[in-house]
C-alpha cells in the first residue's frame, strides 16, 4: 500500500458540486484520494497530514489552454515592453514607459554582456509610446560596437542599430521593401515582416523553433507556469520534430517536473499525411506530454488588420486581412483530420475565419460521425451569439482572448473595428449562454501567462483606459474560475482527469494566498500564487 | 561567396506548381536546384534519377535536391543557404495562398542571395471563377500583380486568358513552355551565348552590349523600366556621363541598381523571348538610353 498524504488548507475550491469547498485533500500516487475534512481518507489506512499549506486555498491547478512554449525561452533576451512583467525566476521587470528607458535597460544590459556578443530585447509595442518612432539612433547610443536587435512584441517587426544593419548591407540603396527608411533614403533601423527581418535573424542566431527546444526553455516554461499556478499548458503550434520530442520527454519525464505540456502539431501540407503524422505522435504520448492534437492557423489578427472580418470592415477603410490557408484547404483539412479521428484546435480571430470554419466543420461531421471530436476555435474573438449557437450545434468549444480586452480594447474601440463589435469581443457570456464549453487564455508570451488575471479580464471587461468593453458580457467569478480549470481541460479533452479536485484525478492544484470566491472581483488579479501542486508534489514559488 | 539567385514560384491551389516543379526537377538544366516544397505528396521523382530519400529531403542524381519547409519557410530557407555545397538556384514553392512578394523580398535583402524572380502559374479554367471569389479573390490577384512571369496552365497555347492582361505588363508563358521557363529563369545571361533550348518552343532573343557608357544615372531605372516589353533579364554594368559605374540587375519588374564595387568593364547582356522581342528592338532602346 502506496502512501496517503491528506493535505490542509484553508479553503479548497474544488469545482466540483459534489463536495464544493473543504479543508482536506488525501493523495496517494498522485492522484486524488478523497476531499472533505481532517479525517477524509481514514478508512483508506494510515495517513501522513501535511500542515504546510493549512494557509493557502487550493484550486484544481490552472489549465492554460492557448498559451506557446516560447514564453519561457524568449527571456534569454532583455525585456522592452511597456507594462510590468514578470520573468521565469520571479524577477519583476517593470514596464518601460518611454524610450529613453528603453534605451537605459539596453545600457544596462549592454555593460554586462560579453563583447561581440548580440544584444537582443523582446516585448517592445511603440503602440503604448506617445512619443517618436524607435530608431537606429536610439539604439547606436546603447552600442556602436555590437549588433542591438529589438523584436516588438508582434513578432513582425523589429529595430536594430547601426552595426546590424551594417552585418546586412543594408543602406539607402537596399530595395527590400520592409526596411523602412528616413526621407533622405536612409535606413531607419526597423525592419518589418520576416523578410526583412531574415538576414539579421540569421546572423544573429535568433530561431524561435531551436530557442524554445532547448532543455533550458522547458524548463522555464515550467517555471512560468508554476508562478502562474497553472499546472497544464499548451504549446499551440509547435514542429514536433523526432529530435525536439526527444528534448521534451527527457525533460518532462523527470520526476520533479511540474507541468503537463499538450503540444498541437502545427499544420502544414497535405491533411493526410498530417493526420497520420498526429495519430503516430498520439501513440507517444507520456503522462506529462499529451500529443495527437492539431493547430491550424486560418486568419490573422485583428490589430493588425489581417483577420478576415465581415461585413462592415475595418473601421479604417483598411482592406480585408489575409488566410493563411485558403477557405477550401480549410475545409478539405478539417475533413481529413476530423475523419481520421484527430482534435483540432483551429485559430479564427475575424468573424468572417470563424464562418468558415464553422461551415467548414459542419461539413467534415455531415461526412464522419465523431461526436466528442472536441474540435476548439482559438481566439474567437469577434464571434456572435449566432456562431456560438453554430457551435453547440456541432460539440464544437471555443477558448477566447479574455486578455486581449484589457490589452488592445482601446484600440479596438478606436482603430480595428470600432465599438459596436469592440463591446461583444471575447464574449465570453454569449458562449457561456450558448452552453458551450469555454476556456479563456493568454497566448502566451503575447501577453503574459496568469489565468487569475485573464479570469479578471473576462469579469471585469476593462481595458487599459479603464473603459467597460461591454458589460453585457461579463461572467461571474465562478464561471471565469470554471473557464480557467474545467472548462480549459475540456478543451483539451482532459476533464477525466484534470480540472476538479474530484476523486481519482490528478492531484494537481493551485496554491493561493487568498479566496478568489470571497474577494472583490475588481482585485481577482491580485491573488497571491504560492504554487503549485503537481501529482501530489508541492512546488511553491 | 556568390550570392544564390532565388525564384518563387507562385499560384493558387490546382494552378500546377507541382507539375512544374516535377518538371524542375527532371529536367536537363544542368544546375543544382535547390526546391522547397510544402509537401512531398505530389512530389514525383523519377527512381532512376533519385540518389536518396529521407523524410524531408530527396536528393537527384542530377545534383538537384528537394526539401519540404514545414510550417517554417524562413527556417527551411536558412537551412538551404547554410547547406554545402550550396546550390546553384534556389526555388520555393509558395502556398497556394501566400503572397509570393513576401518570399521573394528575402532575396533583395539577404546579401547571400539574388533575387530572380517570381513566376505566377494561373489556372487557365478557373481564373475568371477566382478572380470573383469574396474571399480568396485578393489573394489570388495579388500573387499575378507581384509576378515577373506568368505560366498559364490547363489552356491552350497562344490562347488569351480574358482579363489576365489587365493585371499584369509581365511575360505570360504557357505551361507547355517549361524549358523556355528554366532558361529564362536559371541561366545566367552570358556574353556572345547561343542558347540551346531545352524544348522546340520559343527560340530565344540574346543581346549583349559592350562598352555600355553614357547612361545618364538619375533616368537610368526609369530607363530599365521602358525596356522593351519581352526583354526579360537584363545584368551587367553600365558607367554613367560622370563615369560612375553601376551596376544592373533586372529580373522581369524587379530592377536593381548600385554603384559598383570595384573595377567593372561595363557591359550589359540580356535575354527575352524571340517571339516577343528582337535584338533591334533592343538595339533601338538603348540607343535613346544612351542619346
Amino acid at each position: 500500500m502506496s502512501d496517503i498524504k491528506v493535505f490542509q488548507a484553508k479553503t479548497i475550491i474544488t469545482m466540483d458540486s459534489t463536495v464544493p469547498d473543504a479543508t482536506h485533500v488525501a493523495v496517494r500516487d498522485g492522484r486524488i484520494l478523497a476531499v472533505g475534512d481532517t479525517t477524509c481518507a481514514d478508512q483508506w489506512g494510515d495517513v501522513t497530514h501535511d500542515a504546510s499549506l493549512a494557509d493557502a486555498v487550493l484550486m484544481p491547478g490552472f489549465v492554460e489552454g492557448h498559451a506557446h512554449m516560447l514564453a519561457g525561452a524568449i527571456w534569454e533576451f532583455a525585456y522592452t515592453g511597456y507594462h510590468d512583467r514578470i520573468d521565469p525566476q520571479g524577477r519583476l521587470w517593470t514596464g518601460l514607459p518611454s524610450l529613453e528607458d528603453v534605451v537605459a535597460r539596453l545600457a544596462d544590459i549592454d555593460a554586462k554582456l560579453p563583447a561581440g556578443a548580440p544584444l537582443i530585447g523582446w516585448g517592445f509595442d511603440p503602440i503604448f509610446l506617445a512619443e517618436d518612432r524607435l530608431s537606429r539612433v536610439h539604439l547606436d547610443t546603447v552600442s556602436t560596437t555590437r549588433p542591438v536587435a529589438i523584436l516588438f512584441s508582434n513578432f513582425h517587426l523589429m529595430c536594430v542599430n547601426s552595426v546590424a544593419l551594417d552585418m546586412v548591407g543594408y543602406s539607402e540603396t537596399t530595395l527590400a521593401e520592409g526596411v523602412v527608411k528616413w526621407p533622405d533614403g536612409a535606413p531607419t533601423g526597423e525592419l518589418q515582416e520576416m523578410a526583412a527581418m531574415f538576414p539579421i535573424m540569421r546572423r544573429l542566431g535568433i530561431d524561435f523553433r531551436a530557442l524554445s527546444q532547448r532543455a533550458s526553455a522547458i524548463q522555464s516554461y515550467a517555471q512560468v507556469a508554476t508562478r502562474a499556478g497553472v499546472t497544464t499548458v499548451t504549446d499551440l503550434f509547435s514542429h514536433l520534430e523526432d529530435e525536439d520530442l526527444d528534448i521534451m520527454f527527457s525533460v518532462t519525464g523527470e520526476e520533479t517536473f511540474p507541468l503537463r505540456i499538450v503540444p498541437a502539431l502545427a499544420a502544414s501540407g497535405d491533411p493526410g499525411a498530417l493526420a497520420e503524422r498526429a495519430l503516430a505522435l498520439k501513440s507517444r504520448s507520456t503522462d506529462k506530454v499529451r500529443l495527437g492534437a492539431v493547430k491550424l492557423m486560418t486568419d490573422g489578427s485583428i490589430q493588425g488588420w489581417t483577420a478576415r472580418v465581415k461585413w462592415p470592415g475595418y473601421v479604417g477603410g483598411q482592406p480585408n486581412g489575409i488566410w493563411n490557408m485558403a477557405p477550401e484547404q480549410i475545409r478539405t483539412t478539417c475533413a481529413a483530420l476530423h475523419a481520421a479521428g484527430v482534435q483540432m484546435h483551429i485559430h479564427v480571430n475575424g468573424d468572417e475565419a470563424s464562418d468558415i470554419v464553422i461551415d467548414a466543420l459542419a461539413s467534415a461531421m455531415r461526412e464522419a460521425p465523431w461526436p466528442d471530436h472536441g474540435h476548439v476555435l482559438q481566439h474567437g474573438q469577434m464571434m456572435d451569439d449566432g456562431q456560438f449557437r453554430r457551435c453547440a450545434d456541432l460539440g464544437i468549444s471555443v477558448n477566447l482572448f479574455a486578455n486581449h480586452l484589457w490589452y488592445f480594447g482601446d484600440q479596438h474601440v478606436a482603430l480595428t473595428i470600432g465599438p459596436d463589435r469592440a463591446n461583444r469581443m471575447d464574449a465570453v457570456r454569449s458562449a457561456l449562454d450558448a452552453g458551450l464549453t469555454v476556456a479563456i487564455h493568454s497566448d502566451a508570451p503575447v501577453t503574459p501567462m496568469g489565468p487569475l488575471f485573464t479570469a479578471w479580464c473576462a469579469i471585469n471587461r476593462e481595458t487599459m483606459s479603464g473603459r467597460v468593453l461591454g458589460d453585457a458580457q461579463r461572467i461571474s467569478v465562478a464561471e471565469a474560475l470554471y473557464a480557467i480549470t474545467l472548462g480549459a481541460a475540456r478543451t483539451l479533452k482532459l476533464d477525466a482527469e484534470i480540472g476538479s479536485i474530484s476523486i481519482g484525478k490528478s492531484a494537481d492544484f493551485a496554491v493561493l494566498g487568498s479566496n478568489p470566491l470571497e474577494i472583490d472581483p475588481a482585485s481577482l488579479k491580485d491573488v497571491p500564487v504560492l504554487g503549485t501542486v503537481f501529482r501530489g508534489r508541492v512546488k511553491l514559488v | 561567396m556568390k550570392p544564390v539567385p532565388m525564384t518563387v514560384i507562385s499560384g493558387y491551389l490546382g494552378a500546377g506548381k507541382t507539375t512544374l516543379i516535377n518538371a524542375l526537377l527532371a529536367s536537363d538544366h544542368g544546375l543544382r536546384l535547390l526546391i522547397l516544397v510544402n509537401d512531398f505528396g505530389a512530389i514525383n521523382i523519377d527512381e532512376r534519377l533519385l540518389a536518396s530519400r529521407d523524410e524531408d529531403t530527396i536528393a537527384l542524381t542530377n545534383g538537384c535536391v528537394c526539401c519540404t519547409m514545414g510550417a517554417d519557410l524562413f527556417l527551411a530557407l536558412a537551412d538551404a543557404l547554410d547547406r554545402a555545397p550550396r546550390p546553384d538556384h534556389i526555388v520555393i514553392e509558395a502556398s497556394g495562398i501566400s503572397d509570393p512578394a513576401r518570399i521573394a523580398q528575402a532575396a533583395l535583402a539577404e546579401p547571400d542571395m539574388q533575387y530572380a524572380g517570381i513566376v505566377t502559374l494561373v489556372d487557365g479554367l478557373e481564373f475568371q471563377s477566382l478572380m470573383s471569389d469574396p474571399l480568396i479573390g485578393d489573394q489570388v490577384r495579388e500573387q499575378i500583380v507581384k509576378a515577373d512571369l506568368i505560366v498559364v496552365t490547363k489552356a491552350q497555347r497562344g490562347v488569351k486568358v480574358p482579363g489576365l492582361d489587365e493585371l499584369t505588363r509581365s511575360e505570360v508563358l504557357s505551361a507547355e513552355d517549361t524549358g523556355a521557363l528554366a532558361h529564362l529563369v536559371f541561366n545566367e545571361p552570358v556574353m556572345d551565348q547561343v542558347p540551346a533550348p531545352t524544348s522546340p518552343h520559343p527560340a530565344y532573343t540574346s543581346w549583349c552590349r559592350r562598352n555600355a557608357i553614357g547612361v545618364d544615372a538619375d533616368l537610368l531605372p526609369t530607363d530599365l523600366a521602358r525596356r522593351p516589353a519581352g526583354l526579360f533579364r537584363l545584368k551587367g554594368s553600365v558607367m554613367d556621363r560622370n563615369g560612375t559605374c553601376r551596376d544592373v540587375q533586372v529580373v522581369g519588374q524587379q530592377i536593381e541598381v548600385s554603384i559598383s564595387k570595384g573595377h567593372s568593364d561595363p557591359t550589359l547582356v540580356g535575354i527575352g523571348l524571340s517571339e516577343r522581342v528582337s535584338v533591334s528592338e533592343i538595339d533601338d532602346w538603348w540607343k535613346q538610353v544612351i542619346s
